[in-house]
């Protein structure tokens, strides 16, 4: 028998004991045994749980070295493996973690709830095919938990592996049927209903079928059930079945357009003639008199030419007025897009506001905006009736002063007319009759920020902020509740400010005094500074947001919610699509292009020499920096901001500090390239960005993403300036040239 | 049937009821007017018309006493403190031009009769604008009677005729 090396198992002990102290979080305590252990060997498990321990310690700096030597010295060894894991883990490096966490599964770790935190980790970085193992292996140690069966469905479902999530789920059942309390019963039912929706994933439509029909009593969710039904007996082809389960949905929510829509396809009514379709509908409208469905879907079926639509158009429209619906012109509007039908309704209303006189005045309040909300919509197209609609909107305020809908309405279209500062000051009126209107005061914030009014902007907004006490205004508050509105809405109106006071700096005349050069010359690079903190404060939040996914992946095992799990995921990955999010980035994009073409230039110019104008200056700086001092009060992202007016990240941006700025960018941007490939912007800033750093393949499928997106005169610009830079390029391989000529030619023959 | 229902005056709401006074009545009144609306000697209620604000009122208790001057020492003085309450002062009575002949404006008067009675208070009396034809004779239709002609009384608000009724009503 060989014994070992007392030395070893000191130092082993000494870990041990490191280990369980760093676990109670003595982390200060533990640091001293390791480095006693590594005063004279290096010891792998030792050098790794040093990482760790200064990574709690708050020495950020000194953790990955002692990780990677760790693994250096004994990466094999599944307590190094652990911690890096560990390590990675908590830098949110998932995918490096979940590396580590699962070579020390393979390297025979005996903890086996590293396969949890493993499979949380293979979820968020959607390793699906690895997560199914992991899955297996945690439900193979703890089959006791129906939560680690459903996982185990989760991961092959989302693998496509769609007979094994079956059968987990199918085994799971059985074996758990006879023991079910009442207490389970929700999670039973959610169950039921994902694997149903597994076996619809895999288009086994009638097992699918077969199966609700058996669950049936289990399922609470009764909704669900008709929906599924009916869907699954649609596809079927029993059209009939079908459609009195689409009744039975109506009858259950009539204000649901999709049942509608549904019942019409189970009855093929695409070649009734118009009469019969819309007796249909008179006959829902009898049986549901409150819904307004079936009042407003034969307006959109009805040609205008046909008589019956003048009658019921009328009777839609003139009925609402008469009860003084606020969204009468809403709910019209989509109709509206058919030219002929605008004009029916037009003259209907001009009718009926002859004969006003007899209703309340109520009613003639509600058709005045009616009719100055119909010409609004017609300056779409024509911007002469926006007078029109300015004409009628002053005559409802006159007759109703205290509605705020209609100072709503009128700023917009002050709005619309360019004059921004005059509709921010119009619908303060408004609001301020009103204070308590949550939703008037976040539009009377809007303009104001349109206006470019921040201050009182946020004024305005902090009304409704925590405010903690000390706060001077809510600008804290509205990052850590992620007001992504807020937050661009404002990045755009500094960004407008740095181009207003740019555009002044650039046209002073020469022999301008130096202190009204410097003064404007800081307003920029404040402003500047301000709208990529606020652009980038967004980019953080959809960070959040993806991380925010982390707990969930165990969560809603453990609640038994897979099919709001799996809808969740869904949305994750496609969360960059976001509309604020693609905002965002034009907007950020616009400036560092900015920023990258002053640096083309300052590099071919000498630096300026400033002459120095010492005792007024240093007047003005101190008068400045008091300014500057309740600027930042104001502006700070967060308690004890560091860069509370942006000019670290703008100085980083202008000296490349965190790497190349279009490198920046493209990272950026590759998110929309993943997630949002419907843009324009996308593929114009994919564009852009390759065509600066002569990926020319890049380009090309950019362009070709742009094909039905922007007009051909557009495209023929990009598509000559791709070929120029191409041929013009003496250091691309020969063979990529070719490569983007022939791509050009194939795929815009005609241009 | 459009429905009448009055409410409270809240500090969210006091914009509304500055712009129903301002487009309803010739003269302005200030900011301290207004804020003083929520003083214990005051009696504020804004009417309702289908949920939209359209009618206001405001008075406050004083002693008859002290009822004399003209519009600006009037308005601004209060109730004194030793002195006991006899009467109901209605300072403003308005509804939005687009909704009278409703009974929205007797809806606010009959609230008003209503709380001074409850405080053991037995006079309404108000001063309406000679020319105000409209508003004398809507008062007299509900039992105010004229008591004497104040001169000048609106002289500092520039007026016309800056004369002035009182009228009042016992309750």
């Amino acid at each position: 028998m060989i014994r070992k090396p007392i030395l070893t198992s000191k130092e082993d002990q000494n870990f041990q004991e490191a280990l369980k102290l760093y676990d109670q979080k003595q982390y200060k305590k533990s640091l001293k045994l390791v480095d006693q252990n590594l005063k004279k060997h290096s010891h792998a498990e030792s050098l790794t749980l040093k990482g760790c321990i200064n990574y709690q310690l708050g020495n950020k700096s000194e953790c990955e070295s002692y990780i990677l030597k760790g693994i250096e010295k004994d990466k094999d060894n599944y307590m190094v493996n652990h911690l890096a894991g560990i390590y990675y883990r908590s830098i949110e490096n998932y995918t490096e973690s979940a590396k580590w966490l699962k070579a020390a599964v393979d390297n025979g770790s005996p903890n086996k709830q590293i396969l949890r935190d493993l499979s949380i980790l293979q979820s968020q970085i959607r390793d699906f095919k690895n997560l199914t193992t992991s899955r297996q292996q945690y439900l193979d140690f703890q089959p006791g938990y129906r939560a680690n069966w459903t996982g185990a469905a989760i991961a092959f479902h989302l693998n496509k592996n769609y007979n094994s999530a079956y059968s987990t789920l199918t085994k799971i059942e059985t074996i758990i049927k006879d023991h079910l309390q009442e207490s389970d019963m929700y999670e039973q039912s959610e169950c039921c209903l994902y694997k149903n929706d597994i076996l619809f994933d895999a288009g086994n439509i009638s097992k699918a079928l077969e199966d609700l029909e058996k669950d049936q009593s289990y399922i609470k969710d009764k909704l669900a059930y008709l929906s599924y039904k009916a869907k699954y007996l649609m596809i079927l082809g029993n059209s009939k079945e079908a459609s009195v389960i689409y009744r039975k949905l109506i009858q259950r929510n009539p204000d649901d357009i999709d049942n509608y829509k549904n019942l019409e396809i189970c009855l093929g009514t695409s070649d009734w003639e118009v009469e019969k379709r819309a007796k249909l509908y008179e006959k829902l409208a009898r049986f549901y008199p409150k819904a307004d469905v079936p009042k407003f879907l034969p307006l959109v079926f009805i040609p205008s030419t046909n008589k019956l639509f003048k009658s019921k158009v009328s009777e839609y429209i003139l009925s609402q007025l008469k009860r003084g619906v606020p969204a009468t012109f809403v709910n019209i509007k989509p109709v509206l897009k058919n030219a002929k039908k605008l004009k029916i309704v037009e003259e209907i209303v001009e009718e009926f506001y002859g004969s006003i006189g007899q209703y309340d005045p109520t009613v003639k309040l509600w058709t005045m905006y009616f009719i100055s909300q119909l010409n609004y919509f017609k300056a779409k197209s024509d911007s002469k009736f926006l007078e029109e609609s300015m004409k009628w909107i002053d005559l409802a305020i006159e007759h109703s002063p205290t509605l705020v809908e209609l100072y709503l309405f009128k700023s917009r279209i002050l709005k619309t007319q360019g004059k921004v500062v005059e509709a921010s000051e119009f619908i303060d009126q408004g609001r301020q009759m009103d204070l308590q209107d949550r939703f008037v005061n976040s539009k009377t914030v809007k303009y104001y920020l349109r206006a470019n009014n921040i201050d009182k902007a946020m004024e305005l907004i902090s009304l409704f902020t925590k405010l903690d006490k000390d706060a001077i205004n809510g600008c804290k508050d509205l990052h850590t509740m992620q007001v992504n509105w807020f937050l661009t809405e404002s990045a755009e109106a500094y960004s407008r400010l740095y181009h207003q006071y740019q555009e002044e700096l650039n046209s002073l005349p020469e022999d301008t005094d130096e202190e009204i050069v410097n003064d404007l010359k800081e307003k920029v690079d404040i402003n500047k500074g301000l709208a990529i903190k606020r652009f980038l404060a967004v980019v953080k939040i959809f960070g959040i947001f993806v991380n925010d996914q982390f707990d969930f992946h165990s969560y809603c095992l453990r609640r038994g919610t897979p099919r709001h799990y799996v809808q969740t995921i869904k949305w994750e990955d496609e969360v960059h699509s976001t509309p604020i999010f693609v905002r965002v980035i034009k907007g950020l994009s616009k400036i560092c292009f900015e920023i990258y073409d002053e640096q083309k230039v300052k590099k071919e110019e000498e630096p300026i020499k400033i002459k120095k104008n010492n005792k007024k200056q240093k007047k003005a700086k101190a008068q400045f920096l008091k300014q500057k001092e309740d600027l930042i009060k104001k502006v700070e992202s967060e308690k004890d901001d560091s860069d509370p007016l942006g000019t670290k990240v703008l100085n980083d941006l202008v000296n490349n500090s965190n790497g190349d700025i279009i490198d920046n960018l493209l990272n950026l941007t590759s998110t929309l390239i993943n997630e949002a490939k419907d843009y324009k912007i996308t593929w114009e800033l994919s564009f852009k960005l390759n065509l600066i750093k002569c990926k020319y393949i890049l380009c090309l499928q950019a362009l070709k993403n742009l094909k039905d997106k922007i007009d051909e005169d557009e495209l023929k610009q990009l598509i000559q300036t791709l070929s120029d830079q191409v041929s013009a390029d003496e250091t691309t391989n020969n063979a990529i040239k070719m490569v983007v000529e022939k791509g050009l030619a194939s795929a815009f023959p005609d241009l | 049937m459009p429905s009448i229902n009055l409410d409270d005056l809240t500090t969210n709401n006091l914009g509304v009821f500055k712009k129903i006074f301002g487009v309803t009545l010739p003269i302005e009144y200030s900011e301290d007017w207004y804020a003083n609306s929520f003083d214990s000697d005051q009696i504020v209620k804004l009417a309702f018309y289908s949920e939209l604000p359209v009618g206001a009122m405001k008075a406050k208790l004083l002693n008859i006493e002290s009822f004399q001057g003209n519009f600006d020492n009037f308005n601004t003085s209060k109730l004194v403190s030793k002195s006991i309450p006899n009467a109901v002062y209605l300072e403003t009575l308005s509804v939005l031009e687009s909704y009278r002949n409703l009974g929205i404006g007797e809806k606010l008067l009959n609230y008003l009769i209503e709380e001074t009675t409850k405080r053991f208070v037995h006079e309404i009396i108000i001063h309406v604008h000679v020319e105000n034809t409209k508003a004398i004779d809507w008062y007299k239709k509900h039992g105010f009677v004229e008591k004497e002609l104040l001169k000048d009384y609106y002289k500092s608000k520039g007026l016309t005729n800056p004369d002035a009724y009182i009228l009042s009503l016992k309750v």
